[in-house]
């Protein structure tokens, strides 16, 4: 790699050395913090302990079974990939759509990008604090908003009854991250080849063909990649859902990483708990293997 | 020529309704927290404030703990960062410049733990502050944002590190210079933008994680922002919501001041973090 013919065999040895001396410590620091507990997850998954007293006894795969018999954790995995595929259509289609509107030329384009990206880098808990007074019944801009303009008669119920909390939080979510699609494919539109379009437009392609036939193959790569991320991050989401709706109204929007939450410190049942996480775990294992693998092919 | 005119006046037009429909949720923010708590409940709301006022970005400094927990929130997201990226820059050089035994696997890793969900190690690592006695302390929560922030940073660098061209350093090496000399002097300066990039990265999730919060720290002296201003609209007998609001723009002064003078460093991060198919 470095110079190397000149490299003998007794300076690789020392700078391979040197190279695991650099990684020790972040190696030392993953296995404590990472490596440890994701361990510990899966064997405080056979034992049976009390939150508060932290006090257990081993009970087998009794939590599994439960998993796969009770309804909970089903019930939450249906509430999770409703809430997944809900808000990453709307991510994906709205980031799209925003980037090829900034790829144009438009009027101060530079504060048009930055006001898109905002949301992204938000605090959530500021971006819920704001959604729950916009979403407020009696006085928020929402309902007011759309009665204003005719589009409601009555002020709704936002967070509170279903199915508007699902919607309520879909659309949050999509709000707060679609910014993610917007950044990834602006980059990419920025590389494609400007001849591909005029050869296009020689043809005769009107700009709807010129989109399905030289923009999104030329975005296909980037989209699988971006589809994968944000499903995996919108998969494991905590903040945004408990925030907004507490998993509410009952059980309702509960995702998988709320029924953890609730479980280990809510009904302080934590090796349940710590079962629950490793079924989710295993779940999204399948989206994580295609993302690195796709990933550490083209790396 | 004239209907092409038209047409960019149309896609000016229909843009910028979506970017100010986008906006309008900071917009509103902004003009909650300035208006006066008689005209916050006025039915309909008026959209434009008829007074402004400050009286609560005061009463928020002055009547509730939001600066100890903006305190809190500097120190942590600040030593998460320093720590994070001095660890991060030494192990990407590592992953890039070095072979051993082990390395690729240590990479998918890396990658592996940028995407578990923070839910599998809070149970974890809970016990494991209570076991060692740092519950309820800032060094727990330094130590639980190193989960995520690790890994990203590592990640973020590796790919950054890739970008810094090989044969200056060969160069310094044939000229006599140490590996660790070269890295001093030939990669950390080409390395600084990177840096400075996923510095701005962690700190802003540092900056914005609430479940390790909620679950390792319970007391307003060693509450961070995010869980403070959250408790300010729990104990509330009946919502400040112009209160809130108004802690809702400090706590995002932070991420303003970067906005406006640092962006260019966030962009750069994305096209390294993975997503450049």
């Amino acid at each position: 790699m470095i110079a190397t013919q000149t490299i003998t065999p007794r300076l690789e040895r020392s700078y391979a050395r040197l190279g695991v001396l650099l990684i020790a410590p972040t190696i030392l620091v993953f296995s404590l913090v990472i490596v440890y507990p994701l361990l510990a997850a899966i064997y405080l998954s056979v034992f049976s302990i009390y939150t508060p007293t932290l006090e257990g006894n081993f009970v087998g795969a009794a939590n599994y079974v439960k998993l796969l018999t009770g309804k909970a954790f089903w019930n939450s995995l249906g509430v999770t990939l409703i809430w997944t595929v809900g808000t990453l259509t709307l991510q994906i289609v709205f980031g799209v759509g925003m980037a090829l509107l900034l790829h144009q030329n438009i009027w101060f384009r530079s504060l048009a990008r930055s006001l898109v990206l905002f949301p992204y880098f938000l605090s959530t808990v500021v971006a819920v604090l704001v959604w729950r007074w916009l979403f407020n019944d009696l006085y928020g801009a929402m309902n007011h908003g759309l009665m204003q303009l005719g589009i409601l008669d009555m002020p709704l119920d936002w967070l509170g009854s279903m199915p508007n909390a699902m919607i309520g939080v879909i659309l949050v979510g999509a709000w707060k991250y679609f910014p993610f699609v917007v950044i990834a494919v602006l980059a990419r539109l920025q590389t494609i080849p400007e001849h591909l379009y005029e050869a296009a437009k020689i043809d005769g392609a009107g700009p709807i063909a010129r989109f399905w036939d030289v923009t999104l193959p030329q975005l296909r790569n980037v989209l699988v990649v971006i589809v994968l991320l944000r499903a995996i991050w919108d998969f494991k989401e905590f903040d945004l859902i408990y925030l907004l709706t507490g998993g509410g109204p009952v059980t309702s929007t509960q995702t998988l990483s709320l029924l953890v939450y609730q479980e280990a410190f809510g009904l302080n049942q934590m090796g349940q708990a710590a079962a629950y996480s490793v079924g989710m775990m295993l779940v999204m294992l399948v989206f994580m293997v295609v993302y690195i693998r796709k990933t550490g092919k083209e790396g | 020529m004239q209907r092409s005119m038209l047409q960019g006046v149309i896609v000016n037009l229909v843009t910028w309704t979506l970017v100010l429909l986008i906006a309008f949720p900071l917009l509103w923010m902004i003009i909650t927290s300035v208006k006066p708590q008689t005209e916050l409940f006025r039915i309909p709301p008026t959209w434009f404030p008829e007074t402004i006022t400050f009286e609560h970005y005061w009463r928020l400094l002055t009547e509730t703990p939001f600066l100890t927990y903006f305190r809190n929130s500097v120190v942590l997201a600040t030593t998460t960062t320093i720590f994070v990226v001095a660890l991060g820059t030494l192990g990407a050089y590592s992953l890039v410049r070095f072979k051993y035994r082990g390395r690729e696997t240590l990479a998918m890793l890396v990658l592996f733990t940028y995407l578990l969900p923070s839910v599998v190690l809070i149970i974890p690592l809970y016990l494991m502050m209570v076991a060692i006695g740092l519950s309820n302390t800032l060094v727990s929560l330094i130590l639980a944002h190193t989960t995520f922030a690790l890994p990203y940073a590592l990640w973020l660098l590796r790919s950054f590190m890739e970008g810094v061209p090989e044969d200056l350093e060969s160069a310094a090496l044939v000229d006599g210079a140490s590996r660790m000399g070269a890295f001093r002097d030939i990669i950390l300066p080409q390395l600084l933008p990177g840096i400075i990039s996923t510095a701005l990265f962690t700190f802003i999730l540092s900056w914005n994680e609430y479940l390790y919060a909620l679950v390792l720290v319970n007391s307003d002296s060693v509450a961070p922002l995010t869980t403070g201003v959250m408790s300010m609209l729990i104990s509330a007998f009946n919502i400040e919501w112009s209160l809130l609001m108004a802690a809702s723009v400090m706590m995002s002064l932070p991420l303003i001041v970067v906005f406006a003078f640092l962006q260019s460093y966030l962009t750069s991060g994305f096209g390294a973090g993975g997503v450049k198919g």
